[in-house]
C-alpha cells in the first residue's frame, strides 16, 4: 500500500518550495482557523456549564458596566433568604477597561472563605493564608500571571490600584484564570470607588433542586422594594448578554474560519493542479509500465493530503502553542472570555486539514487519472 | 500458437477534417523469441500499432492476443496490470522518473506486483547488471549521460522479464556512439535472455539488426528479410486486408 510512499514524498521534495510555500499558506490558515474556534469555544465554555446555568448574577437593573451597577452589600442576606438559594456572594469588580480589549485586567472583590468555598480554585503557587491574612493581596489567574509574566510575591499595579501577588490559580472555568481576586473591603476601598457597603453584583448559588429562572424572578421581586431594583440572571445569559457586542462579531468570526478553510481548499487544490500539469508525461509513464489509473488517483491525493496535513499540522500546534503560553483573552464590562486550546481543537483542525487536502486533490487526480496515456507520452 | 497474435487490426482518426487511417486490418504472428523491427514513413501509424500492442491505446476493431490473452478486451485497470507483468516499454526518451534513482526507477515496476523484498532486489540487480549499470544504481537521472539513461529505462522495461518487450524508436534520441550500444545491448536481450522484441525505428542499421522487419504502409504491414535470413530481397506481405 506504501510502496509508492518514497515516490510521493520525493516528488514533494523536488519542487520544495512550492511544497513549503502551499503547506505554508495552509499553516497559516489553520492557525487562524484554530485562533477563532479558541474564542468560539471560550465563550460557550462561558455560557454553558454548570457554573454558568446554577449560578445567578444580580445586577443593577439596567446596567452594563462594573463601574455603573452598585447594589447594597446588605442585599446579601435578603438573597440568601429566598427559597433555593443556598449561599450568596457579594462582589466588587474593577477593571482597567470597560470596553471590549484584549488586555483586560478585571478585579474581583470577595470574602477569601467564600472564595475559597464556591470558586473551585486551584492554587498552582503561593498559599490561602497570605491571601486571607494580608489585606493588600491577590489571587492571580494563570492566564493572566502568564500574560502580565506575574508570580508570587511581584506587586501589581493598575492605576490606583496596588496589590501583591499572594498566588496563583486555576479554575475549571477558564475564563477565570483571567481575573485577579482580592478581598472585598480592600477593593470597596481602593482610592476612587468609593464604594464601602456597597458592590458591583451579588453571586447566588442554588439549591441542587431549584429551579434557576424561578430563583431570579423571586429576588427581583423580593428586592424590588429595597432602593436600588436589580435584574437576576443566570450566569451564563448575564455573560452573554455582557458580551453582546462580542458575540455578534464572535459569531461572524466563525465565518472567517470556514473562509480559511475554502482558501487552503483553493490553494493546495492550485498547487496540485500545477503539480499535475507538469506532470501528465510522468504519470503517463507510470500508466504504461503498469501503475493503474486508480493507484496514479491516490498518488496525486496523498500529494494534496500530505502537503494540507503538513501544513494544518503545524499551524494547529502553533496554534495551540500560542494560545496555551500567550495567556490571551478578549473581555468587555469586566466580563472575559479566555482563548484556550483544547484536544478537540486540535483534533477538528487536523482532520479539517485532512479533509481539505483529500478534497483539494480530487479533481486533479482524477484528471491525472483519466489521461490518455498516448497523447500524454507524445507531449513534449 | 504464436506468442502474440494480431488479427484484423484496425485504427483510424480524424486529421483536418479527413479520416486517416494508419491501421486497415493488420495482421501479425509474433513468435517467443522473435525481435522484429518495423518501419515506415513517419506517420504511417508504426507507433500506434506498438501503441496497440502495448495495450495503451485502443484499436477501432480486430483483436490482439499475448500469451493468452485478448488484451483488447481488458479493463483499463486489467490492462494495466498486464502490462505490469507481461509488457516492457522502451521509450524513445528514457521517461525516467527524475526524483528516484536509477534503481528506484527499474524498481517501480516490482512494486506493482506481489514479491518479497529480497526478490525485489533480485530482479533489479540482475537488470542493472544486464544494462551494465550496477555502478549507476544510485544515481539520479540528471547524474547520467543520455545513453546510460536510456540503458536504465531498457532495464525498467525487462525488469518483470515481460513476456513482449516494445520499443519506440529506443535510439532515436540518440548520439551515434551511444545508438550502438543501444543496439547491442538490444541484440543482447533477444539472443542470451531470449527476450521477445518489438520495436519501431527509423534507422535502418538499427532495423537491420532484427531477426523480422516490417515494413508499414499504406496502413498494411509488409515482411522484410531481417537478420537471421538476411538474403537481401525477399518482401512478403503478411496483412489481411
Amino acid at each position: 500500500m506504501f510502496s509508492f510512499a518514497p515516490y510521493v514524498v520525493k516528488g514533494l521534495w523536488r519542487h520544495g518550495m512550492r511544497t513549503f510555500l502551499t503547506a505554508g499558506g495552509a499553516a497559516v490558515a489553520l492557525f487562524v482557523f484554530c485562533f477563532v474556534g479558541a474564542v468560539q469555544e471560550g465563550l460557550e465554555r462561558l455560557t454553558s456549564g454548570g457554573d454558568a446555568d446554577r449560578t445567578l448574577i444580580v445586577f443593577q437593573e439596567n446596567r452594563f458596566c462594573p463601574t455603573s451597577s452598585r447594589l447594597p452589600q446588605d442585599y446579601a442576606d435578603t438573597i440568601r433568604k429566598v427559597p433555593g438559594v443556598k449561599d450568596v456572594m457579594p462582589v466588587q469588580v474593577w477593571t482597567n477597561n470597560c470596553r471590549a480589549s484584549l488586555d483586560i485586567v478585571v478585579f474581583n472583590g470577595a470574602s477569601p472563605a467564600q472564595l475559597r468555598k464556591n470558586r473551585g480554585l486551584m492554587l498552582t503557587a503561593g498559599d490561602w493564608s497570605t491571601f486571607e491574612s494580608r489585606h493588600d493581596s491577590a489571587l492571580i489567574g494563570a492566564n493572566l500571571a502568564r500574560r502580565r509574566r506575574l508570580a508570587v510575591g511581584d506587586t501589581f499595579s493598575i492605576g490606583d490600584l496596588s496589590t501583591q501577588v499572594a498566588g496563583v490559580f486555576e479554575s475549571p472555568v477558564a475564563a477565570e484564570e483571567n481575573l485577579a481576586y482580592t478581598s472585598l473591603e480592600f477593593l470597596q476601598y481602593t482610592r476612587g470607588l468609593d464604594a464601602a457597603g456597597l458592590v458591583t453584583m451579588h453571586e447566588a448559588y442554588l439549591d441542587e433542586n431549584a429551579d434557576p429562572d424561578t430563583v431570579a424572578k423571586a429576588i427581583d421581586e423580593t428586592l424590588a422594594a429595597g432602593p436600588v431594583a436589580t435584574t437576576t440572571r443566570r450566569k451564563g445569559a448575564f455573560q452573554a448578554s455582557t458580551l453582546s457586542d462580542l458575540v455578534d462579531l464572535i459569531g461572524f468570526a466563525h465565518w472567517l474560519g470556514y473562509a480559511c478553510v475554502g482558501l487552503v481548499l483553493t490553494l493546495v487544490a492550485t498547487t496540485t493542479v500545477m503539480a499535475v500539469q507538469d506532470r501528465v508525461k510522468e504519470h503517463a509513464v507510470l500508466q504504461t509500465i503498469g501503475v493503474r489509473p486508480g493507484r496514479v488517483f491516490r498518488l496525486v491525493v496523498s500529494e494534496s493530503l500530505l502537503i494540507c496535513l503538513a501544513g494544518g499540522v503545524v499551524g494547529t500546534l502553533v496554534a495551540l502553542a500560542v494560545l496555551a503560553w500567550g495567556g490571551l483573552a478578549v473581555g468587555a464590562e469586566g466580563v472575559t472570555i479566555a482563548f484556550q486550546p483544547s484536544v478537540s481543537l486540535g483534533l477538528t483542525g487536523i482532520v479539517i486539514a485532512a479533509l481539505t487536502g483529500l478534497l483539494a486533490g480530487i479533481i486533479p487526480a482524477w484528471h491525472a487519472s483519466r489521461t490518455n496515456i498516448v497523447l500524454a507520452l507524445n507531449q513534449a | 500458437m504464436a506468442l502474440a497474435e494480431i488479427r484484423a487490426l484496425t485504427k483510424s482518426f480524424k486529421k483536418g477534417g479527413e479520416t486517416v487511417v494508419p491501421l486497415d486490418g493488420v495482421d501479425l504472428d509474433i513468435e517467443k523469441g522473435d525481435f522484429i523491427s518495423m518501419m515506415g514513413p513517419s506517420g504511417t501509424g508504426k507507433s500506434t500499432l506498438l501503441n496497440a500492442v502495448a495495450g495503451i491505446d485502443r484499436p477501432d476493431s480486430g483483436t490482439i492476443t499475448v500469451g493468452g490473452t485478448e488484451v483488447t478486451k481488458l479493463s483499463r485497470s486489467k490492462l494495466a496490470d498486464w502490462r505490469a507483468e507481461h509488457l516492457g516499454y522502451i521509450f524513445q526518451t528514457h521517461n525516467l522518473v527524475p526524483v528516484l534513482t536509477a534503481y528506484e526507477n527499474i524498481e517501480l515496476p516490482t512494486l506493482l506486483v506481489s514479491m518479497s523484498k529480497a526478490e525485489r532486489r533480485e530482479r533489479v540487480e540482475l537488470a542493472l547488471e544486464a544494462v551494465s549499470l550496477t555502478d549507476r544504481a544510485d544515481h539520479y537521472p540528471r547524474q547520467l549521460s543520455g545513453g546510460q539513461e536510456q540503458r536504465v529505462g531498457i532495464a525498467r522495461a525487462i525488469v518483470m522479464n515481460p513476456t513482449l518487450v516494445v520499443g519506440d524508436e529506443p535510439t532515436g534520441s540518440l548520439d551515434a556512439a551511444t545508438s550502438v550500444q543501444i543496439q547491442e545491448l538490444l541484440v543482447r536481450l533477444n539472443e542470451e535472455l531470449g527476450m521477445t522484441i518489438l520495436m519501431v525505428t527509423h534507422d535502418a542499421e538499427v532495423a537491420n539488426l532484427a531477426t523480422r522487419r516490417l515494413r508499414l504502409e499504406g496502413g498494411k504491414l509488409i515482411e522484410l528479410n531481417g537478420r537471421a535470413a538476411n538474403t537481401g530481397n525477399g518482401r512478403k506481405a503478411i496483412t489481411a486486408g
